[in-house]
Order: structure tokens, then sequence, then C-alpha cells
């Protein structure tokens, strides 16, 4: 029964890696391509998010500031000292690290919302004092390399590449997160989750645990916003520290499943192409339908299943397609 | 002596909801704990298990003073406790609770699951190990939260009220189950309210009262302590579900 399900689901993800395997061959079209690759970068971001907010239920709503340091150092080494902007990737890694050991360590300390309301506050700040740091290029953002001057500027004309590189990098955070899920600091995030004074009793180091879930979780979320950075060739306070940036990691992750490795991958599914549609059918930038979008999900979400689509489905579906308690 | 403690005492502002309270418990005993509700005993269980900061007083654990220590170093010297309103951790499996107890002395992922599999089997949960610990009942995340500090080979366990609410069936296996813990070498601080429980499991009760121990002794001699017997009377004899304190 137990071997039953585990294949299972290993067959799923087998089969859903296939699926974004070909997606670019079978939908030549830019348009298509552009959706895949903004769902991959999505899914990256959620599934960044979802180590801290999901598994150890600290819920961020300023993993922009990840983003946003991921996005900008390497434009940063670009235009100030010629590198080419895949140096700054571990260069922003180590700052996120920093950033998140200043915003955790103290608020951890506390139950409650505060972690929340500190990582919203730092994220805003951090964004009005970027927009006007000529160093970073103020309110007009940087720009990356215009003509590649090799393979390392990663710098292309097709979206194709790129498509793999982010479905690579989006393989391995996965494949991180099961592992981690599947070892002791995966079950104590998930103690710390579910009863901080429990978790406590047992020996769970909970401070530390929540502290090294946010690092990591960091680490992941600068990645994504280096690749956005990197792809886009272009990064504005906006587009890297916004609050539409914090908040669709959450979005993405609540809706699917947070806390479930698959769960920010399907919300991607849905959200992104959701997004796309009604950009497009609308019109502009969208972006305040995207609030509207955003806050009817989450009124969704709230009133018929917090647990997102993963939980929907372990409820109603037929059992024997259930993944029973393990979420797929 | 296992555990000392020495003049403990919690106050909440003005109210002393433990006063000048002294244990010892030698390696190998079995105490029971009783006496009216709102008597403190769940707050005094709190400051032995460093969860919370005692107003005054020393507690010594096999000679190391723990006063203020943290709730984690207790665990991870040996003082297991279970919460008198059971805190199982809802969304995870029975097995996966019991993993996290095991993983403190067992890093290792098949390690902890082989232990945590061990002392499911002797808790006697076997058949629910898959299920998610909310689909319990009462009885049922009591027996999960007593299998969890197990899982971290504790030298001391305090169960707060671990077999209240049990039908009488369910309570002789539960009596059986802490009697087996104890035959492998667990020492045992016992909070319970069935005096049934007390008379077969301990051989020594502390008798609290107002924050204060009133009596203690034999649980035969006890029983008949008129001091104790006027602590019950004057608080609602007959009548226990009659206030529950907030502190489980
Ligand atoms: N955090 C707190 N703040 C204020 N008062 C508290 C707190 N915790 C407990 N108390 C009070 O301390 C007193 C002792 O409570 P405690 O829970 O220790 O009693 P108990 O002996 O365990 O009772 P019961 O048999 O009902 O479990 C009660 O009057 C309770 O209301
Ligand atoms: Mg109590």
């Amino acid at each position: 029964m137990k071997e039953a399900t585990t294949s299972k689901i290993a067959w799923g993800w087998l089969a859903l890696a296939a699926v974004f395997l070909v997606y670019p061959l079978v939908f030549q079209s830019a348009f298509f391509r552009d959706i895949g690759v903004l769902l991959l970068l999505a899914a990256i971001s959620a599934s960044a998010w979802n180590i801290v907010g999901g598994y150890a239920g600290q819920v961020s709503v300023g993993h922009g500031m990840f983003f946003g340091v991921g996005a900008y150092v390497p434009l940063m080494v670009f235009t100030h000292l010629g590198w080419p902007p895949l140096l700054g990737v571990p260069i922003a890694i180590v700052v996120v690290l920093v950033l998140s050991v200043i915003v955790g360590m103290p608020t951890f300390r506390l139950q409650g919302h505060y972690f929340s309301m500190a990582t919203l506050a730092v994220a805003e700040l951090i964004r009005l004092l970027v927009g006007t740091w000529d160093f970073a290029g103020a309110a007009i953002g940087l720009s990356g390399p215009a003509i590649p001057r090799g393979w390392w500027d990663l710098t292309f004309t097709s979206e194709l590449p790129y498509y793999y590189i982010f479905l690579g990098v989006l393989a391995t955070l996965l494949l991180v997160t099961w592992q981690v899920q599947r070892s002791r600091f995966g079950y104590y995030m998930r103690a710390v989750k579910a009863g901080e004074r429990a978790a406590k009793s047992l020996g769970v180091p909970v401070r530390r645990t929540k502290l090294f879930a946010l690092m990591l979780s960091a680490a992941f979320t600068s990645i994504a916003g280096s690749l956005y950075a990197i792809k886009t060739g272009f990064v504005d306070p906006e587009s890297g520290f916004g609050i539409l940036v914090s908040v669709q990691m959450l979005i993405i992750a609540a809706l699917g499943g947070a806390g479930t490795l698959i769960g920010p991958l399907i919300g991607a599914i849905i959200l992104i192409p959701l997004q796309t549609a009604t950009n497009t059918w609308f019109g502009g930038g969208g972006s305040g339908l995207t609030y509207i979008l955003y806050g009817g999900i989450i009124v969704l979400l709230a009133r018929f299943e917090p647990g997102g689509l993963v939980e929907l489905w372990n409820t109603y579906a037929p059992r024997r397609w259930r993944s029973g308690s393990h979420a797929p | 002596m296992l555990l000392e403690a020495k003049n403990v005492a919690k106050h909440f502002g003005e109210f002393r909801a433990v006063a000048d309270a002294n244990l010892t418990v030698a390696e190998g005993d079995v105490i029971g704990l009783i006496g009216p509700n709102g008597a403190g005993k769940s707050t005094f269980f709190n400051c032995l298990a460093g969860d919370t900061e005692p107003t005054a007083g020393t507690i010594l654990f096999d000679g190391q003073d723990v006063t203020n220590a943290s709730t984690e170093t207790h665990a991870r010297l040996g003082i297991g406790r279970t919460f008198q309103v059971p805190a199982t951790f809802e969304d995870m499996t029975i097995l996966e609770n019991v993993m996290v107890g095991a993983f403190m002395r067992h890093p290792g992922r098949a390690d902890a699951r082989a232990h945590a599999e061990k002392i499911i089997e002797m808790t006697g949960l076997r058949e629910h190990a898959h299920l998610r610990a909310r689909s319990l009942g009462t009885p049922g995340r009591k027996r999960l939260e007593i299998a969890r500090v197990l899982a971290t080979g504790p030298r001391l366990m305090l169960l707060d009220e671990a077999l209240a609410g049990l039908t009488p069936g369910e309570l002789q296996q539960a009596i059986t189950l802490v009697r087996r813990i104890h035959e492998t070498g667990v020492t045992l601080v016992i909070v319970e309210h069935i005096m049934e429980v007390i008379m077969t499991l301990t051989a020594r009760v502390l008798v609290f009262n107002q924050g204060h121990v009133i009596a203690s002794g034999k649980p035969q001699d006890v029983v008949k302590d008129p001091l104790v017997i006027e602590a019950y009377l004057g608080h609602g004899h007959g009548k226990r579900a009659r206030k529950r304190g907030p502190a489980a």
C-alpha cells in the first residue's frame, strides 16, 4: 500500500518532468515560451518562499528583499566592474544570508506575527532606499549587457536557453527541498510550525530551526532574483523589491499548498497563465488587476481551503488516488 | 538524587501559583502529585520542565543546576513531559510525531524511524501509525504524547494527567504502559486526579493546595490526612471539572 503510493508519486513527478521538458518544443511561439519562462521563475520563487513560509510556518511578507538583492547585485557588478552578471550571483547569496540573520535573529525570539511584520517593513525600507541610491541606479534601475561579450554573459535572443536553465534550477531546488523534507531539519521545521512549545519540549532548537529555514529560503530566492535580472537584463526598485514580488510568492505557494513539495509548482501553473490572460485581455500592465486577482485568491483560500489545492485534493479525490498524509 | 527542586515559587503578578514547593526524586521513583484544580501542579511541572522560569528557588537535575536552562536543554538532559491539553502535531502522522522526538538522539532518518517504530509498537499505536494526529481522539492523543516523549529517551518523565478521560478498559491498558515504561528504567512523576492510578502506580505522593505542598507520604496514609480531606472538600469535592486552570 505504502510502496504503491510512493511509486505512483514518483511516476507523477516523472510525467510532470517530461511535460516541462517538451513544452517549449511543442509550443514554439515566443508568447507561449515566454509564459513558460515566467511560470518556471514564479515556481522557483514560490518554492524558495515555501521552505520558511510553508514548511516552517514563518510567513514572510517581504521575500522581495531577497529577490531584489539577487536581482540587483549581478547587474551592479556588471555596471560598475564590467564583470559578467553571473559572478554577482554568489555575492548576492552572501548578502541575503547576512540580511536573513539580521531580520531573523531578533524576530524569531518572539512568537506570532512579529516576523511577518518585520519582513514587510524591511522589504519596503530597502525598496525606498534603493530608489534613492545612485549607485543602484536610483529610481531608474540598472541594466545588464545589451550585446553579449560571450556565452558567460547569458544574454540570449531566444527564450529557449533561459527556459532550460530555469527548469534546471527548479529541479535542483525541488530535489534539495525533498531531501530537506525527509531529514531531521525538515521534521523540525514542521514541528515548529505545528507547535513551538511542544517542539521545544522534544528538544527541537526552535530558533535555530527557523533561522536556518529562512537562510536556505533566502538563498534560493536570491537565485530566483538573479535569474530574473539576467534574463530581463534590467531591474528597478519595483520589479526587484516591490510588494507584488513578495506577495506573488506567498499567493502561489498558498494556492497550490504551502508546506508541500508540489504546491508552489501547482500554484504557478494556475496563477501565471491566469495572470497573463487577465493582463492581455484587459490590457496594460494590469497591476491594479493583479491586486484584485491576488485579493480574490486570498479570500477564496481563507474561506474554503487554507491548505490550498493539494489539501483539497487529499480531501476530495477518490481514496485510491490520494497520497495519504505525505504531500505529493 | 535525580531531581531536587528547592523552594520553587512561580508568581503571576500578585498571584502565587506555586509557593515554596520542594520535591526530591530518586532514580527509579514513581511519585504522584495530587491536589484540587488550580492547586499549581501544572505550573510546577512547567518549572521542572524548563517551560517557564521559576520566580524563586533552584532546580537540580542529576546534580546540575537547570533552574534557568532552556526547554531544549531540559529535553536533552533527559527531562521529558506531556501536556495536560495534548499538544500533538496535528498535521503530521503518528509516526512523524514520534520521529520528531526520536530525532533528538537519532539524527539519521533511518535510525530515527526505526526507533520511533519500536516506540509505536510498545505504546500500541501501530495500527494508526500512518494517520494524522488530528484524526485521533483525546485518549489516542494522550497516548501519542507519551510515545513522543518516550522517543526522546528521557531519564525522568513528567506526566500531566496523561491518563485522564479514558474508559476503564483504556485506563488499565494505560496503567500497564506506564508500568512498562517504568520497568525500562524511566523515573516518573505523575499528576493525576484518578486515585486508582495514584494508588496502583505510585509509592509516594505529594499533595498540592494553593501552591503549597500540604502533605506527602504513602498514598494510603495521605488520603486519610485531615488537611488533605479539608483541601479537597473545601475546593469543590466531587466536582473537579468545575474549574480548569489555563496552564496546560
Ligand atoms: N500563565 C498564567 N497566568 C496567570 N495565571 C496562571 C497562569 N498559569 C496558571 N495560572 C493560574 O495558576 C493556578 C494554578 O494553575 P495550574 O494549572 O498549575 O493548576 P493545576 O493544579 O494544574 O490545576 P488542574 O488540576 O485544573 O490542572 C490557577 O489558578 C491558574 O489560573
Ligand atoms: Mg493541571
